[in-house]
């Protein structure tokens, strides 16, 4: 364990230093599969699937706001609708708009979740989602989380009107569209998702904000079991019990990441290095702002009180006591602005 | 002569200022009640353009019925049903963006004495620098 933890004090520290060169090249990594999962669930077009414009396309978003690779992605989506069928690509543009207007538009923040949702659906892992979004965000990431299920059965409900068309050349327009509507209110599936991802967000959420040790983990693990419990019902309900062995796989393995993730979260969390430029009445500053690192662990030493606990979580009962009511406030990360605070009130 | 307490003032309200602050300043400039009215209004817009979408696809949904009874239909109901569905639907949106907003300004407020305090001390800093004649 000890190992592991000098390992994330390195990762750490490698990530202060090259902030600005590693957070892009993560950033396309992610563009990157979200870009050819699209193309493999639904790639009609061949020359958007041609490999020069994927990366072109991951690069333009490595460089500039989340919130533009999302809306590359949906127009990547509905170009290659469009290439099959241009009355369903604009209703699946109309069925955006309305869950932007409606629902997106009010969680800016958590829009990368609408488009990682059907994305992790294709890679067989859409659990990691519900669960990671209880570690690290409120129950308001529910909004976002039904936003990108919808959308995903939206695409799938789609999919299979497509190869309708083509097998039966449905000359009839309007016989297509009440087909895919049909086919979308009647989707309990899609229904039952959304309220067991909803129903894991919350029992993560709830029992990370108790106060045991280790709350972090066993509610990964509870929300782990709540998926299982939960998808198991509606499959057995839905009668698709040839899913169930996948399921549980895949909930396996979302645990899996979402406690690695929660292992480097510390590390993600931390600001990394600052370019900061200004000027005053003589000089201009060009400042590099490298930020101390407060903790480094195989020092740490924490004191109990309690001796029982002492055997069971000596080592991380520290970071995690600094972390479970940090909100993203500006004063409680920047322990130097107490100091000026205090010396303010003297001020005066 | 470099002031080394200024520049490490200036630094710290650059960060905040080019980061989360951002926002937050922002934000500053209107009054609360101003800020909360034209983020209601916006979603407003929002919520009328989603629900006129959604009454585009029932529309589209059942055209087939509403061109066969085109003469026949109760136009009047029909309108008072989508009438008062928007406003529901409308007032609902309101009244939440109404919360929202205010919690988010008062959020971002507190945020903001922090860096006013700061500016402050930035401003002390610079009167005894330059003492006032």
């Amino acid at each position: 364990m000890m190992s592991l933890l000098v390992f994330r004090e390195r990762v750490k520290n490698l990530y202060q230093r090259y902030d600005i060169y590693i957070t892009p090249g993560v950033k396309f990594i992610f563009a990157l599969i979200a870009f050819l999962s699209i193309n493999k669930a639904i790639g009609y077009d061949s020359r958007l699937e041609s490999f020069p414009i994927v990366l072109a396309l991951s690069l333009l978003s490595a460089f500039t706001p989340s919130a533009v690779m999302v809306l590359l992605a949906a127009l990547v989506a509905v170009l290659h609708i469009y290439s099959v069928s241009p009355i369903i690509s604009i209703m699946v543009m109309l069925i955006l708009l309305i869950i932007y207007f409606l629902f997106a538009r009010f969680t800016p923040k958590l829009g990368y979740v609408i488009l990682a949702i059907p994305i992790l659906f294709v890679l067989k892992i859409p659990f990691v989602i519900p669960i990671l979004l209880g570690i690290i965000a409120s129950p308001l990431a529910i909004i976002p989380t039904a936003c990108g299920v919808a959308i995903y059965y939206v695409f799938e409900v789609i999919k299979t009107a497509i190869t309708m068309q083509q097998n039966t050349s449905i000359e009839d327009v309007l016989s297509l569209y009440t087909y895919v509507i049909d086919q979308l209110i009647s989707n309990k599936q899609m229904i039952m998702t959304i309220l067991t991802f909803a129903l894991i967000l919350m029992v993560v959420f709830y029992v990370r904000k108790m106060k045991f040790d280790y709350a972090f983990e066993i509610a990964i693990a509870a929300g782990a079991l709540t998926s299982v419990l939960g998808f198991l019902v509606s499959d057995l309900i839905l009668d698709k019990s040839d899913q169930i062995f996948a399921m549980i796989l895949g909930t396996i393995a979302s645990a899996g990441i979402v406690y690695v993730i929660n292992f480097f979260k510390l590390t993600l969390d931390y600001s990394g290095v600052e370019y900061v430029q200004f000027e005053d009445d003589v000089y201009y500053y060009y400042v590099k702002a490298v930020p101390k690192i407060t903790v480094t662990t195989p020092q740490m030493k924490v004191k109990h009180i309690n001796v029982k606990n002492v055997a069971q979580g000596a080592p991380k009962s520290g970071p995690r006591m600094q972390h479970t009511n940090s909100n993203d406030e500006y004063d409680e990360d920047e322990d130097a602005y107490n100091n000026d605070v205090d010396n303010d009130e003297d001020d005066k | 002569m470099l002031n080394n307490s200024k520049i490490r003032l200036m630094t710290k309200l650059a960060v905040y200022e080019g980061k989360e602050g951002k926002e937050d300043i922002s934000l500053s400039k209107y009054y609360k009640t101003d800020y909360v009215r034209y983020q209601v209004i916006k979603s407003l817009v929002s919520v009328t353009f989603g629900y006129a979408l959604i009454m585009v696809l029932i529309v589209m949904y059942k055209s087939e019925y509403l061109i066969k009874n085109a003469v026949t239909l109760d136009y009047k109901t029909i309108g008072i049903y989508v009438l008062g569905f928007y406003i529901m639907t409308a007032a609902l949106y309101g009244l939440i963006s109404i919360f929202a907003y205010s919690i988010k300004y008062d959020r971002s407020r507190k945020k903001l004495s922090r860096y006013f305090k700061l500016l402050k001390r930035l401003n002390k800093i610079y009167n005894e620098e330059t003492p006032e004649s």
